[in-house]
């Protein structure tokens, strides 16, 4: 197997600190670290080619030496690639997982490194390739090439690569479903007892926290604001003209109100899979208060209703998606001059 | 309260000129069943064949899948407000016709009827009785009466509903009834009688909380779930875990009911697991609540709050085990009423299904409260399928059903009955990798 391996100038033996502005140097063959990892990687593997860049440099140049790299690896024919150890260098670890990630999509061939966990480069590129948990002991140099090599060697010969903690990588947040040996019931009764005994016990979910969102100011005067309406229950005029799935909705929709007192039932329906739909169909205002929002505009109490209503359905939506329409949705409705949102949930 | 499940297990089942149980072999009279079933005007026609594990055969969609059970003659109700007058359930001898099952096939359209929808408005619950889905199934290895009832055409949908649960209880109770005066090839004995018992004050007290229903769905009102009744408006009612196992606790209607079946009702894995344990003097098991996931904010936090007002000052529990309805929004109930245990002392642990679409660990993570740390993923099988074996049979409530499930070239794993269960019994685990 012919591999191409990447270092940083310190690893590559050509200085410290004041020679992390190097740039990409070439060399034949295995390079320091790299002549363990042609061993761990066993017979028949050899580092045709070492690439040793500066790790300023390469912080400063990301998208020049991803892309020399990984041309350098596709010159090279290699049917492997690996990068660091990086252990706790931080531009090091972000540098291994940007052409490691560049390799692995542009050339479809195996790329592995190895960083500990605090390293930037793990929350930057756990989810695209595989990390090695390096820890940050750098006297542990051949365990960790032996880890990189067993995974990469499994990697290489499309083998099926088994849970992190029994590979040794940093988790890369996918889900998976088995079937495993003991129903739920057992494991839940049995992390109980784990739980009220003091004893350890493993949560199948990752436990930690999200992001809470920060209370924006306060209106200062909402007899002058603008005010909308948006809603993740689903609400469309009827025919559900931008097609929004009752589940899983990618798409969101907005929809006019101009000059509207009230909604009329009939006239709209709801795309929304996760409740009973029937008394919003009944009257739409129980999700989207047009008539008492209008009275108050009447009243002065707001300033003004925005003429068009946002809509979405949020029924098992993946946070990515959703942090992805809730920035779309905020863009329309601040070049609207939107000055509040009434948000509805169901 | 001391429940006694006699066991019967049925080696070979098939349709003969009249019903009993000989040994192992149960005989049934279809003729016979088809005019009991009849009895109820609502039906025009019921279709009835008995199909087993390998037989290439798809039945759907699936209403609900019920294990046959009758009580001994006078030893009390058999599905009490629904086929009996209402009396407590969970007491006396109850036979049990072990490897078998009857599966109700509902003729409807999912989608087509609100506050019955499918949530993706694809196919709905498939039974598949070969191949690796079969395997997959906590029913593929079961002998199935397949019932599937025809309502005249101007009978209104809740009351349809109401008839195919009718039926699903009165064919479970007819074939267990060969049983009464048999001797049974084994019997479990369920009683909690002397948890105060000397040996047993050390031990920790462990109770469970499970969600019979998710409001988000609303009901129909002649709906029945527990001792016949449609739980509009229920607080969390504690309950004997004798009566939940015998009869008293049905699954509501939802084509999003995944992973919920009376036979796990009947079986439920999470108390009898609990039993166990009990038996094993590892704990003592306190007892169990009924409860709902909440349409309304206020109904949340009422029921949440009572639930575990239950677990703590009535059955004094140090930890619980609490689970949801199927679906997203019942785990923001299963997760407040967990955080008020934990605040009340109590131990919890939870169990979350997850359905996310993009398989990202981040779209699982629902919720995150400290100390409710202990939580159980059970995969919704989003990312599981097979490619559909052509079947020599298919059972459908309707042609058009028939022909969809004829021409299926893949099998969603969230359709297949029995394989991502909300009640315990699947194995089926999301994994993070």
């Amino acid at each position: 197997m012919r591999v191409v391996h990447y270092l940083n100038q310190f690893f590559g033996g050509i200085g410290g600190e004041e020679q992390a502005g190097l740039p990409p140097e070439i060399r034949p063959g295995a390079v320091g670290p790299g002549r363990l990892l042609e061993q761990v990687l066993g017979d028949g593997t050899q580092v045709v080619t070492t690439i040793i860049c500066g790790d300023n440099y390469a912080a400063e140049n990301v998208q020049e030496v991803t892309a020399m790299v990984t041309q350098q690896v596709k010159e090279a024919q290699a049917e492997l690639f690996v990068a660091g150890p990086c252990f706790q260098a931080g531009r090091y670890g972000t540098a291994a997982g940007a052409v490691c990630a560049a390799v692995q999509e542009d050339l479809g061939i195996p790329a592995v490194t190895a960083m500990a966990g605090e390293n930037p480069g793990v929350d930057l590129y756990r989810e695209s390739i595989y990390i090695v948990d390096s820890g940050d002991d750098v006297s542990r140099m051949r365990d960790v090439l032996a880890d990189m090599a067993r995974l990469a060697n499994k990697l290489a010969a499309q083998g099926v690569i088994g849970r992190p903690a029994d590979e040794g990588y940093f988790s890369q947040g996918k889900l998976r479903s088995e079937f495993v040996e003991n129903t739920a019931a057992r494991r839940l009764t049995g992390m109980l007892l784990s739980k009220m005994r003091g004893e350890a016990f493993e949560a199948e979910v990752p436990i930690k926290s999200i992001e809470a969102v920060p209370a924006p100011p306060p209106v200062p005067d909402m007899s002058r604001a603008t005010v909308a309406i948006v809603t993740d229950g689903g609400l469309v005029p009827k025919g559900n003209p931008d097609q929004i799935p009752r589940a899983f909705a990618q798409v969101w929709g907005a929809y006019s109100i101009d000059g509207m007192d009230s909604l009329q039932a009939g006239e709209y329906e709801v795309a929304h899979g996760g409740y009973d739909n029937r008394p919003v169909e009944q009257d739409p205002h129980r999700l989207v208060p047009v008539d008492v929002l209008r009275q108050m505009e009447l009243d002065g109490l707001v300033g003004k209703l925005h003429p068009e209503f946002l809509s979405t359905t949020g029924n098992s939506n993946p946070l990515e998606n959703s942090r992805r329409m809730g920035r779309e949705m905020a863009a329309r409705l601040i070049e609207a001059g939107v000055d509040s949102v009434i948000l509805t949930s169901t | 309260m001391t429940l006694t499940l006699a066991n019967h297990p049925i080696t070979a089942f098939f349709a003969g000129p009249k019903t009993l149980l000989d040994g192992s072999r149960l005989q049934v009279d279809l003729e016979e069943l088809r005019r009991y079933l009849l009895e109820d005007q609502r039906l025009e026609s019921v279709d009835l064949e008995i199909v087993g594990p390998g037989d290439s055969c798809r039945v759907g969609y699936v209403f609900d899948i019920v294990e046959p059970r009758a009580k001994e003659t006078g030893a009390g109700p058999d599905f009490p407000g629904i086929l009996s007058p209402i009396a407590a359930a969970g007491q006396g001898t109850t036979h049990v016709l072990r490897g078998t099952a009857v599966a109700v096939v509902d003729g409807g359209q999912p989608g087509g009827e609100r506050g019955y929808t499918s949530r993706r408005g694809g196919i709905a619950k498939i039974l598949e009785m070969s191949g690796p889905p079969s395997q997959a199934s906590s029913y593929g290895n079961l002998r199935h009466l397949v019932v599937v009832p025809h309502p005249h055409p101007e009978v209104a949908r809740h009351s349809v509903l109401n008839a195919l649960r009718l039926a699903s209880v009165k064919a479970s109770v007819y074939l267990a009834r060969t049983a009464q005066g048999k001797t049974p090839d084994s019997t479990q004995v369920f009683d909690l009688d002397g948890a105060g018992e000397d040996g047993r004050k050390d031990l920790p007290r462990v109770a469970y909380i499970g969600q019979i229903h998710g409001h988000q769905h609303g009901t129909e009102v002649d709906e029945n779930i527990l001792y016949g009744g449609n739980t509009r408006g229920m607080l969390p009612v504690p309950l004997h875990p004798n009566e939940w196992l015998d009869g008293a606790v049905v699954v509501s209607y939802s084509w999003g009911a995944r992973g919920l079946d009376t036979y796990f009702h009947q079986n439920h894995p999470i108390i009898l697991d609990l039993y166990r344990l009990h038996e094993a003097k590892e704990i003592t098991f306190a007892g169990v609540v009924a409860t709902t996931s909440s349409g309304q904010l206020d109904e949340l936090n009422r029921n949440c709050m009572v639930a575990a007002q239950i677990v703590k000052h009535t059955f004094k529990a140090d930890g619980v085990i609490i689970t949801k309805y199927a679906g997203g929004a019942p785990h923001s109930d299963m997760f407040e009423t967990a955080r008020l245990c934990e605040d009340l002392g109590i131990k919890t642990a939870i169990m979350v299904s997850d359905t996310a679409p993009d398989r990202r660990a981040e779209s699982a993570a629902l919720m995150n409260i400290p100390g409710v740390d202990a939580v159980v993923n059970v995969s919704e099988a989003a990312d599981i399928s097979w490619p559909a074996p052509a079947v020599e049979t298919v059972i459908a409530g309707n042609p058009e059903v028939e022909t969809l499930l004829a021409d299926l070239k893949e099998l969603p794993g969230v359709s297949v009955c029995g394989v991502t269960n909300n009640q315990g019994a699947s194995r089926l685990q999301s994994i993070i990798y």
